[in-house]
């Protein structure tokens, strides 16, 4: 076994366990900080198929960004226990059985589906860093769009602003 | 250089938007919904990524870089939209947003 595929073990089970202990706690917390370890996870895996770039912006935004929004709304949205004046932050579950196993289901035929296909395996890798590529691109042939997702981000965070405030 | 094969990256994705989709419908809390989706997504970006590898004008990074904006401007707006929810209702679980609250 190559280093390469060992490294890809391990990153693949760190994501996968962290995303399954999602699934298995009923603590909000603990979630947050399992989604911390798969957001890690993911990050390496895209560095394995060589996009550096996107594994940075990856941990950037999400450990940086999207998990410190969401501590902050579990800080704000806390709901104290009113006869032990406790704050467990465990979350109610639906019945456990039809989720899981749809959601098994759905990987089971995915997995079936993704080995069934006729993947060729042996194409040339284009290269190792794709930052200069990606530098260029985005100032050249797809500048327009970059653009735009930067007028998207600056609308959204106005716009969530906006709503978060108290309309009083 | 050896090559990690891409179904590797597909199985993953899949495992990772089993678990999304199984939070997404397990979970009542709505901070934990969001999480589910977020799975869900970079599950799909997850997919990109991974047949981008063998591209050389590399259109998949250049998506997924897009689907990472678009994640956390989603992200952003839909906690902003449970806080008011959640001003309004005094409570965070999806089944207990019933108009005769």
């Amino acid at each position: 076994m190559s280093p390469l595929v060992l490294a890809f073990l391990v990153l693949a089970l760190l994501t996968c366990g962290s995303a399954l202990s999602m699934v298995w706690t009923k603590n909000l917390l603990h979630a947050a900080l399992a989604m911390f370890l798969t957001m890690l996870g993911l990050a390496g895996l895209y560095v394995l198929a060589f996009a550096d770039v996107l594994a940075v912006a990856h941990l950037l935004v999400y450990v940086g960004g999207v998990l410190i929004l969401i501590l902050f709304g579990i800080m704000l949205t806390n709901q104290t226990d009113a006869k032990t004046g406790k704050n467990h932050l465990m979350t109610r579950e639906s019945n456990r059985l039809l989720p899981i196993s749809l959601g098994l289901s759905f990987f089971l035929g995915l997995f079936w589906l993704f080995t069934k296909g006729p993947w060729v395996n042996n194409l040339p890798v284009t290269g190792d860093s794709k930052l200069k590529e990606v530098g260029l691109g985005l100032l050249t042939e797809y500048a327009f769009p970059f653009e735009l997702a930067g007028v998207f981000l600056l609308i959204a965070l106005i716009g969530a602003t906006f709503v978060a405030k108290s309309h009083d | 250089m050896t090559d990690i094969p891409v179904i590797y990256f597909l199985w993953v994705s899949a495992f990772l938007f089993a678990t999304g989709l199984s939070i997404l419908l397990l979970k009542k809390n709505t901070i934990f919904v969001l999480m589910g989706i977020e799975l869900i997504l970079n599950a799909a970006n997850l997919n990109l990524v991974a047949f981008s590898k063998n591209d050389p004008s590399l259109q998949g990074l250049y998506l997924g870089i897009f689907v990472l904006v678009v994640g956390v401007c989603e992200m952003a707006i839909a906690l902003a939209i449970v806080l008011q929810v959640y001003r309004n209702y005094r409570a965070i679980e999806v089944d207990q947003f019933t108009s005769e609250y």
